[in-house]
């Protein structure tokens, strides 16, 4: 038996370790490589964002999906959740499955552990599930709170303070919907038309191909598609919406000329293409917050009472101030509070690992495409070697 | 052990369960795939009966004494006779009244489905990527035109059609790989950082 015989009898287990090992490798030693970010996932992270910090706007997540596929939706839920209460988006929630409901629960929570000011009823709403989708597409573009009634934890809608300034489409102006199918042309086929909602949809890799035509046509605003889809928004979201200023003090929500004053930065496609907000989306570990001279007088200059403390931190590297938060003992921490030690650490640009896991998996997914395209040719080339040898013979 | 550790023991004992299934066919796999059609239909079925049957049936007729649900609940009941032989055509009636919506999709489905993608389909050619759409368009629909042979200078140009279609294909085979190997990397991710995380 030559090599090509042998290629095309090769027993398909080794293929499944050579797969798997090409997924694993990759998962338990991350490096940072680029990934570039896509006109649909761009242009519904700029919708998501200019309803930030708007009383009078809101937008609804539609869970419909179970376990399933939560490889591939779960990380666009979290990145999406993420940016919205980063940036102060109003957020509803529902699912038309019941599989959905504690996936809600758990998208919602797991964010939330980051962000101990958000409250639910407040900031967030969940519906949990709603039987009869077709009516409550409907029943919602004329009133919210009369057609859901109760949220989740069966407090009556209309006494929340979340619901304030939100009666139906034309305030819950934007709907993204998540699922292994083409569930969110419910919304393209019955709300666009009749209330001009903006749908988006954030689907499995599997179905992206079926909704390009709508983004085409402009009846999707945007859409996340698979696991690349999530790690472009959760990069979207490390360098604008989780962007700090070291010299802007963030505690202060109101400025001198009664603008509000949100944590983040604006989506700018300059920012995106400058190398330097390469180092902003970094998934290995971050520990050193840099400044530079102006940073660092400004950002000391909020936290006078700890200004000995952090010049004790302080070493410079290249020109730049720098402050490794591994250096803080928990004695230190205890003294400069809670406050000052989380700004320290978002100013290391670190992200959280559940902040990150679509732009891990991304590494896998790449060593594993490069893999099953050596197979795809080592294969042919073996069939057709075989096939010109036997027509010889 | 905490409950998290502990869950998440079960859930990667199961997850080797079913991956052993690349291996071959064994009692684990058996016990994994049937433990879970079991657990999905009981879970679906009391789930459906807390949140739907409860407050939108239950509450809503005896407790608010909304008394018009009792007809939709009626027409639900009948759906039960399927499993009669002699009184399955009572659960018809619900079928013919949920005809409703096929109604009500057909000509919103018509406006999105087929005439803002046409009319977007008719836009000015001010892009290249414009002209491909629409070359692709009437190529892929002339090469469903079966009333005129796919021969000489038509043939080919239908022939273009073939292409495009064999490009989405393509397009379509990739993203399923893509969504496949997701699938995997999600579970390794799970195996590799919760479970053995919380057991380092």
């Amino acid at each position: 038996m030559n090599l090509f015989e042998r290629m095309q009898k090769l027993d398909r287990r080794w293929i499944y370790i050579v797969v798997a090992l090409a997924i694993i490798i990759p998962l338990m030693i991350p490096y940072d490589s680029d990934n570039v970010t896509t006109p649909p996932t761009e242009n519904l992270y700029q919708m998501i964002d200019s309803f930030a910090g708007r009383e009078d706007r809101a937008i609804l997540m539609s869970f419909y999906h179970d376990a399933a596929t939560m490889p591939e939706l779960f990380p666009m839920e979290v990145a999406i959740l993420r940016h919205a209460f980063e940036r102060n988006v109003k957020v509803f929630a529902l699912t038309w499955s019941p599989a959905g409901a504690p996936i809600i629960e758990f998208a919602i929570n797991t964010v939330k552990e980051e962000f101990p000011d958000i409250q639910s009823g407040v900031h967030y709403c969940n519906f949990g599930y709603k039987p009869q989708a077709f009516a409550m597409i409907l029943g919602m573009g004329d009133n919210i709170a009369n057609t859901m009634n109760t949220d989740a934890e069966g407090r009556k809608l209309e006494n929340l303070p979340i619901m304030k300034g939100i009666n139906n489409y034309s305030e819950m102006n934007l709907v993204v919907e998540f699922s292994g199918s083409v569930a969110g042309m419910s919304w393209v086929t019955y709300a666009r038309p009749k209330f001009g909602l903006n749908v988006a949809v954030g689907v499995t890799a599997v179905m992206a191909a079926d909704l390009y035509p709508y983004l085409q046509s402009g009846q999707l605003i945007g859409m996340l598609s698979g696991l690349k889809g999530a790690a472009e928004y959760e990069k979207l979201v490390d360098i604008f919406a989780a962007y700090r200023d070291p010299m802007i003090d963030y505690s202060i929500t109101v400025d001198e000329d009664g603008n509000k004053i949100l944590p983040g930065r604006p989506f700018g496609r300059e920012i995106l293409n400058d190398e330097s907000s390469l180092a902003l989306s970094k998934i290995t570990t971050q520990t050193k917050a840099k400044f530079t001279a102006d940073q660092y007088a400004a950002f000391t200059a909020k936290y006078p009472e700890h200004l000995t403390l952090l010049n004790s931190l302080r070493s410079d590297e290249e020109g730049l101030a720098v402050i490794d938060v591994t250096q803080i003992t928990p004695d230190m921490r205890d003294q400069m509070g809670e406050v000052l030690f989380r700004e320290l650490n978002q100013l290391t640009r670190n992200t959280l690992y559940k902040f990150k896991v679509a732009r891990i998996g991304m590494n896998a997914q790449s060593v594993a495409h490069i893999m099953i395209i050596v197979f795809i040719i080592m294969g042919n080339v073996g069939y057709f070697i075989q096939k010109a040898r036997g027509a010889k013979d | 052990m905490s409950f998290e550790l502990f869950s998440n023991l079960v859930g990667a004992f199961f997850t080797l369960c079913i991956f052993s299934f690349l291996y071959k066919d064994n009692p684990f796999y058996q016990a994994a795939e049937q433990l879970l059609v079991g657990i999905s239909l009981g879970y679906g079925l009391v789930f459906t009966y807390e949140r739907v049957f409860i407050p939108y049936v239950y509450q809503a007729i005896v407790i608010k004494h909304d008394f018009i649900l009792i007809i939709p609940a009626i027409m639900g009941f009948l759906l039960l006779f399927r499993f009669s032989r002699s009184l399955s055509w009572l659960s018809r009636y619900f079928i013919a009244f949920s005809m409703i919506m096929v109604g009500a999709g057909v000509p919103m489905g018509m406006h999105a489905s087929i005439l803002v993608q046409m009319r977007q389909a008719m836009v000015p050619i001010e892009t290249f990527n414009l002209f491909l759409i629409l070359l692709g368009t009437v190529a892929v629909l002339l090469y469903f035109f079966f009333s005129k042979a796919h021969s000489g200078i038509y043939g080919k140009f239908v022939n273009v059609g073939k292409w495009y279609m064999m490009i989405g294909f393509g397009a379509s085979f990739g993203l399923t790989v893509m969504a496949r190997i997701s699938l995997l990397i999600g579970r390794i991710q799970f195996l590799v950082n919760d479970v053995f995380g919380l057991i380092k």
